[in-house]
């Protein structure tokens, strides 16, 4: 089973503001960019036998900064409100911090029942007129990752 | 001969490196991200100095990568001024596509991965100071123009994202190739050694300092501003201690006036 863990800043996150304000002022996104909205994504690989629910509490506890962070838990399948287009964000090389996040909640914190991790970041990309998920890409593809380590993924 | 040293928001070595501008007998002077860009015009070399240029958002580099600033240096280095980019500077060269130098995005600084014995010792930040063999030819690029091949320089690094990667399974044989690769990561004897500490960010073959097609752009994880003068260097080195003796780090800037008085 997959515990997905969306975490996102309750307080000003000026890396979205950064990549809206460079998308709208550098690479000509005024007519069809509305906002952008960051989260960060914790999807995180568990033995079947804890009840989920209980189980992304545990995890939350753990990663997400209550101070200035909420989050939304989801079971196996990733869940989106209607709205914006996400898109996800990940290295296609190895992902130290992954497998540190894994290492730590395996044998530091004791949850042995853990068997991946998997970390990224999803870009909610508020979008108007046609085509969003081929400007989607274009955002992707022009700012949002370096292929030589990041690859995308247009979700919703 | 006038030097423009780049500041962007979050820029943190600007000072020292115009010192060191100056020190070799350049006149250089910073030049802000939000001024015209045209004004780039009117100088004969630029420095990107290291920093955290935009907090490092979304990837190191990425956001000053997209400043009208850099659509201005792209049109001063076609015209073979040259331009050395320093740790932040260097990603800033690369998320711009002024290195390899192609026009496009053709490789990566990703995070440092330090492996000793097939493991995963550490990654991230890391900082301290390194070996540098200078594997291009003596005036093959600005900023080692005047550093003979095989010459060992000892410099600091300080960076979290220094690992040279590519998806282009070609770009590092043209790299060898076509003499791109300006320094590598070595030990005391000039050796390159693929395992941490050597090896500091587990970049592909040690790189550590590549330039472009041209050699007028170079772009440099290490910090030569940092190694400039004899008392900026580590109490166990020598040179520390003699007043007159100079750092590693001043043959950068001096290749680079070399380079310009030359190609004038």
């Amino acid at each position: 089973m997959k515990i997905n863990l969306r975490v996102g800043l309750i307080i000003p996150d000026a890396e979205a503001a950064t990549v809206k304000i460079t998308l709208l002022r550098r690479l000509g996104y005024q007519g069809t960019l509305v906002d952008v909205r960051k989260e960060r994504l914790f999807s995180i690989e568990v033995e079947d036998g804890e009840d989920p629910a209980q189980l992304a509490q545990k995890f939350a506890k753990e990663l997400v900064n209550e101070n200035k962070e909420s989050y939304k838990a989801s079971f196996n399948e990733l869940k989106f409100e209607k709205g914006y287009i996400p898109v996800k964000v990940g290295l296609h090389i190895e992902d130290g911090e992954a497998i540190s996040t894994r290492d730590r909640l395996r044998n530091r914190l004791g949850f042995k029942n853990v068997l991946g991790v998997e970390k990224a970041t999803i870009w909610k990309l508020y979008l108007k007129g046609e085509n969003q998920k081929g400007l989607a890409r274009d955002i992707a593809e022009k700012l949002l990752i370096n292929p030589h380590k990041d690859s995308y993924e247009i979700l919703g | 001969m006038k030097i423009a040293v780049m500041q962007f928001p979050g820029t943190n070595c600007e000072y020292e490196t115009l010192t060191a501008v100056k020190t070799v007998g350049m006149d250089g002077e910073l030049f802000r991200w939000n001024r015209p860009a045209e004004e780039l015009g009117s100088f004969d070399g630029f420095v990107i100095p290291g920093g955290f240029s935009y907090q490092d958002r979304v990837r190191a580099g990425a956001i000053a990568a997209k400043e009208p600033v850099m659509d201005a240096l792209r049109e001063e280095a076609s015209k073979g001024r040259p331009i050395i980019g320093i740790c932040n500077g260097f990603q800033i060269l690369v998320e711009s596509g002024l290195l390899p130098g192609t026009g496009k995005i053709d490789m990566a600084l990703a995070q440092n991965v330090m492996i000793r014995e097939g493991k995963i010792v550490r990654r991230g930040y890391y900082c301290d100071w390194i070996n540098l063999r200078h594997d291009a030819l003596p005036r093959r690029c600005s900023g080692s123009f005047l550093i003979d091949r095989d010459a060992l320089l000892q410099m600091p690094i300080a960076h979290g994202e220094g690992n040279l990667v590519t998806a282009d399974s070609s770009l590092i044989k043209k790299l060898n190739d076509e003499d791109q690769v300006v320094f590598r990561y070595c030990d005391d004897h000039g050796r390159t050694v693929d395992e941490f500490p050597v090896n500091v960010n587990g970049s592909t073959e040690s790189i550590a300092a590549i330039c472009n097609p041209e050699g007028n752009v170079l772009g440099m994880m290490p910090h030569p501003e940092r190694a400039f003068f004899a008392w900026q260097m580590p109490s166990y080195d020598p040179r520390k201690h003699k007043p007159d003796a100079h750092g590693p780090g001043r043959q950068v800037f001096e290749s680079m006036k070399r380079y310009i008085e030359v190609n004038a």
